[in-house]
């Protein structure tokens, strides 16, 4: 692990605590494990939130955890003695019961933290660069995902927008998908709908979503043999340097081509005005 | 072709008042009455022309803007949305407006040129991005350096000469076309939740770098490199009640040395505590107009909601506890970082009251037009698009003195702005919000209506109004192409971008590979910006001074 | 009286926010037809949906299955909206004054950021009722909401004033980040009621799981109370107050914020 100036030695200078429903392979990685019962991640981390406030907690709502009173207690005195701590967080925060919460419940923790010391928290993103998609869905459009464009303006809203809640409900008639494989991960009324709808897929493999769909148009990989940017999570742009040729058109060109002909027919859109003092 | 005829000038760059003047354009630039023989015609009798508007400091594209956008959503739903149509891209204005909107709202206004001025070099890559995705403006860009970890080890070995051409070998990685120093030393400290308030003090972890030092030198640097725009300084200490001193003590520093200071406003303050907090902008004005080597932008306040975003990580963390609204936090490893926090500035708020009274005190106490400029510092003390209103406090002591019936009793004897009577022309306008800041950028194809020049103009019908005057041009032109006419726009073309590339000494790379691999977590051929990934990139001069 | 009944099911979600009372009350029966929805992307006239009957008056009456129907009764402030069928999203959000009747289910969002008036859904609601939208920080801020069916997650989401009232049971996180005003759950509720509260009340008329950062504070009968159900009594519903009949569990919390929020668990004798 990297050494630096102020932890000359690496390793060794830092602690790692570890907080899951089970034992994984990461366990071994780690000084401290905390093993939390399923679905109690928000419980945790709103005790979590009280303790760094010295706010009485008793015993017996923290065993409720599966967490032991002592075992926060000496985490809590950790953190706060830390110089620099910094939280991670994947999909196993994210994508159970409480879902956003559970973020928002450990990014807020790490926000308080910094009243004692230096705490900052970050999320383990999922496959492709939704980092990067996020990024530049914000420069754009004000909005990092959940976006509906109906109006002919960028609107947001989480669960009305949001990919899997537009598919669950079947409210579009045509879907696009690109660096992404919904049918592999998607609940079953979200797949019944990408194969009831015209689906277009973007990839450069056979995919559950490409077998499902109308269209698929193979693609070069990202990175492999197509050029671009990929967003680390920390949101720092890398340049891909493709090490391969192919034969295919890159996603950007054939979305450019896509968007071209689409250009080509006539518009929808009525002649209104240029702006909007009040939206919907 | 195009020609402009009839209308009343003001071109400060070549000392024109308000003269009935014919402009002709061809190819995007003045030139002269032969070169124009045909093309459209504006009759802009009885209307006032100004060379576009440029704003010498402004954050509209990059990580912390971007992140700010984040926070926001409430506002961007609450905003006006600019809708698409096929040619244009959708958009939506507010604190933190996309970078589609940020085009259209600034060239609605008038303002042709804007200086994005924070990146860090790590993520300049991004800021280029969304820098091309800004329609209709020129852009440039400022790189961030005062806290960078390398920098500041050679300051620390007493390397001035190999730290120079750091600068350069950075500058030129990031595509960028000045320095920006934010908090020097304060933000490399806040890394491990530490500030750098006292100016010859050294910074922690380091013996012999203080921040007294790193601005002498890398103002001692850019000079030296040539670079166009002097040292853009955000000095240690913002918004802190009795911060002049330090803001004195870094002129002092820099005495002798071509300066920018950034939003003075918010380095202004007299008074121990929030409780005592007043105004010192006599004191700081009265050094200021004594030292021709020094510019500065205002950093005005205005009431009303804003984000506020600075690469300054701990003023934002007290920001944060005093608002009890959201925060957020980026550090960029080894380089700087930035906070963000939802800020609303109210009338009533005595703090408030006196930053939004001494941005304009000293846009008034400074008597030299050329030496200060037009900024809010967008959008930490107020929206961009809000210049207008401004504008208008500056050209009426009437209207200041009925904004001032709204502010808290208490605030006598904590500003000055009640004494000032000074009320701005139009020739001083057009200085501030344009000739000057060129000038200061080393942008002399801007904010100048002579033959030669960009063929950047606004042109406005008089009205009483003065807010409404500015905010709604009848026509802007950029380049000598109609992009605004009448408060629609017209075109979207896409804009320079202004960088520059200094001269180093070809073995920094090997120097600087080693420290970097030792530092970063990102490999070092991706770290300097291609050239390829500059959108209309226009290389501007920078020489070695003899 | 204004009659619109759904002659066709929208293929997606059609945004009908024209359909309001203040919009409606000066449009005559041509100009209704021909106000504006958006169905996607494209702009449709109203009787490409609807039939119309009825002009200029402020009491609007739907039909059909208005379950893709979204935004009906946006920031109306005066008039009746009374939906014979299902509702979509976004019902009366942002409303300040008149009356909604559902005698159906709503979608989410219903009455999101409302100021004032009175919504009464006879079925279900789904998520966020009377909640925040996105990043702000106020949800519902007066008027009243009944829901005789059950709600979704996120009820009274950072609410700071105005009454909730759920017949059935409520999904999760009733009443985040509350910060005023008061929920009434009926049938209680499923995990994280309160959660992150600073003030405001909740009462549930069932035993409730709570979370672990709330304290117990007593048992009482609260004059509130008294005064809380005879308002209710004048709207058709009942809360118990009496000490006779019963007490309530108090709770402080959430002690994570910390705040100054109660949850109230009615315990009968
Ligand atoms: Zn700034």
């Amino acid at each position: 692990m990297q050494k630096s100036r102020f932890l000359p030695r690496g390793r060794k200078d830092r602690t790692m605590v570890l907080v899951d429903i089970r034992e994984t392979k990461s366990v071994k990685a780690a000084d401290i494990f905390l093993q939390v019962r399923p679905g109690k991640d928000f419980e945790l981390l709103t005790i979590l939130r009280a303790m760094i406030k010295d706010q009485p907690i008793s015993d017996a709502e923290v065993a409720e955890t599966g967490v032991s009173i002592e075992a926060l207690q000496d985490l809590v005195a950790r953190m706060k003695a830390a110089k620099f701590g910094a939280m991670f967080f994947g999909m196993g925060l994210s994508m159970t019961r409480g879902k956003h919460m559970n973020s928002a419940a450990l990014l807020t923790l790490a926000a308080e933290m910094n009243a004692f010391t230096k705490f900052v928290a970050m999320p383990m993103r999922g496959h492709g660069n939704v980092t990067g998609a996020d990024v530049i869905m914000r420069w754009q459009t004000g909005y990092p995902f959940g976006i509906s464009f109906n109006r002919g303006y960028p609107r947001y809203n989480p669960g009305e927008f949001s990919t899997v809640d537009v598919l669950v409900r079947g409210d579009t008639d045509c879907v696009f998908v690109i660096g992404a494989d919904p049918g592999a991960t998607m609940p079953q009324p979200a797949i019944d709908h990408l194969a009831r709808v015209p689906t277009i897929v973007l990839d450069p493999h056979v995919t559950h979503t490409s077998r499902l769909a109308k269209v698929h148009i193979t693609t070069a990989p990202a990175g492999i043999s197509a050029p671009g940017t990929a967003y680390r999570m920390d949101e720092i742009p890398l340049p891909l340097r493709p090490a391969l040729k192919s034969s295919y058109p890159t996603d950007e060109e054939v979305t450019r081509r896509i968007k071209e002909a689409i250009q080509a027919k006539p518009d929808w859109m009525v002649e209104g005005p240029q702006r909007l003092e009040t939206q919907v | 072709m195009l020609r402009i005829t009839g209308g009343s000038v003001y071109d400060p760059a070549n000392s024109i008042n308000g003269e009935v003047r014919d402009l002709y354009i061809a190819d995007g630039k003045f030139v002269d009455k032969e070169s124009c023989d045909s093309g459209r015609v504006i009759d802009a009798t009885g209307m006032i022309i100004f060379p576009g508007g440029v704003d010498v400091h402004t954050h509209v594209a990059g990580g912390s803007i971007n992140f700010a956008r984040a926070m926001t959503p409430e506002d961007h739903r609450r905003t006006q949305a600019f809708i698409r149509t096929k040619t244009r891209r959708s958009g939506l204005g507010g604190m933190a407006p996309t970078t589609f909107a940020t085009g259209y709202l600034y060239a609605g206004m008038g303002y042709t040129t804007v200086n994005e001025a924070a990146v860090p070099v790590l993520s300049a890559r991004h800021t280029h991005e969304e820098l091309s995705d800004i329609p209709i403006v020129d852009k440039s860009s400022l790189v961030l350096m005062a806290n960078n970890e390398i920098f500041l080890d050679l300051l620390e070995e007493g390397e001035t000469e190999r730290a120079k051409q750091v600068i350069a070998w950075y500058l030129w990685a990031a595509k960028a076309y000045g320095i920006k120093a934010v908090n020097p030393g304060g933000v490399a400290a806040w890394k491990y939740g530490d500030n750098a308030s006292q100016l010859t003090e050294p910074v922690s972890g380091y013996k012999n770098v203080t921040p007294g030092n790193i601005v002498a030198q890398l103002a001692q640097i850019i000079d030296e490199l040539g670079i166009p725009h002097p040292i853009h300084l955000h000095c240690n200490n913002l918004g802190a009640p009795g911060n002049v001193s330090t803001t004195l003590e870094t002129m002092k520093h820099l005495e002798g040395r071509r300066a920018h200071f950034a939003h003075l406003q918010y380095h202004a303050y007299g008074g121990d505590d929030w409780g005592t907090m007043r105004s010192a902008s006599v004191e700081l004005a009265e050094y200021f107009n004594a030292h021709p080597n020094m510019t500065t932008d205002a950093g005005a306040v205005l009431f009303g909601d804003t984000v506020t975003i600075t690469a300054d990580g701990p003023w934002q963390h007290l920001l944060y506890k005093l608002t009890g609204r959201k925060w957020g936090n980026l550090d960029v490893e080894n380089e700087t970082g930035c906070g963000i926090v939802p800020y609303t500035y109210k009338p009533s708020n005595l703090v408030n009251a006196v930053q939004w009274a001494t941005g304009l005190e000293l846009l008034l106490l400074i008597d030299d037009p050329w030496r200060v400029f037009m900024s809010t510092d967008h959008p930490n003390g107020a929206c961009f698009w809000r210049y207008p209103e401004i504008l208008q406090l500056l050209m009426s002591a009437d209207f200041r003195k009925e904004c001032m019936a709204c502010l808290p009793a208490n605030i006598k004897n904590r500003i000055t702005l009640p004494e000032i009577d000074r009320e701005y022309t139009l020739y001083e306008l057009a200085t501030i919000i344009s000739a000057g800041p060129a000038r200061a950028l080393g942008l002399k194809q801007k904010g100048n209506l002579g033959v030669g020049a960009d063929a950047d103009v606004v042109i406005y019908n008089r009205n009483v109004n003065i807010a409404e005057m500015f905010g709604h041009p009848r026509y802007v032109i950029k380049s000598g192409e109609i992009v605004i006419e009448e408060g629609d726009i017209r075109e979207t073309p896409d804009g320079r971008e202004y960088i520059i590339k200094p001269s180093f000494d070809p073995g920094t790379d090997d120097f600087l590979q080693p420290l970097f691999e030792d530092r970063y977590c990102m490999s070092f051929e991706n770290y300097p910006v291609e050239m390829e990934r500059i959108e209309n990139p226009h290389l501007q001069d920078c020489k070695p001074q003899q | 009286m204004i009659t619109l009944r759904l002659i066709q099911q929208p293929a997606v979600p059609l945004e009908a926010e024209c359909l309001t009372p203040d919009r409606l009350v000066e449009l005559t029966n041509d100009q209704i037809r021909a106000a504006v929805l958006y169905h996607g992307k494209r702009q449709v006239r109203v009787d490409e949906f609807f039939q119309v009957d009825g002009e200029l008056s402020d009491a609007i009456e739907l039909h059909g299955d208005l379950s893709r129907v979204r935004h009906l009764g946006r920031q109306m402030s005066r008039g009746t909206v009374t939906i014979r069928g299902d509702a979509g999203m976004h019902l009366g959000a942002q409303m300040s004054g008149g009356k909604i009747e559902v005698f159906g289910n709503a979608g989410d969002w219903l009455g999101g950021e409302m100021r004032g008036g009175r919504v009464h859904i006879h079925g279900r609601a789904g998520q966020q009722v009377g909640a925040a939208y996105r990043g702000s920080l106020v949800g519902m801020r007066g008027g009243s909401i009944f829901v005789d069916g059950a709600v979704g997650i996120e009820t009274g989401m950072r609410m700071k004033r105005g009454l909730i009232v759920a017949g059935g049971r409520a999904s999760d996180f009733v009443g985040l980040q509350m910060k005023g005003g008061t929920i009434l759950l009926r049938q209680g509720a499923e995990i994280r009621t309160g959660a992150w509260m600073q003030r405001g009340t909740i009462i549930s008329l069932v035993d409730l799981q709570l979370m672990p950062t709330f304290a117990y504070s007593g048992t009482y009968n609260p004059t509130f109370a008294n005064v809380l159900a005879g308002r209710l009594a004048k709207l058709g519903t009942e809360l118990p107050f009496d000490v006779s009949e019963g007490g309530y569990d108090r709770y402080c919390g959430d002690r994570a914020v910390p705040g100054k929020g109660e949850v109230l668990i009615w315990k009968p004798t």
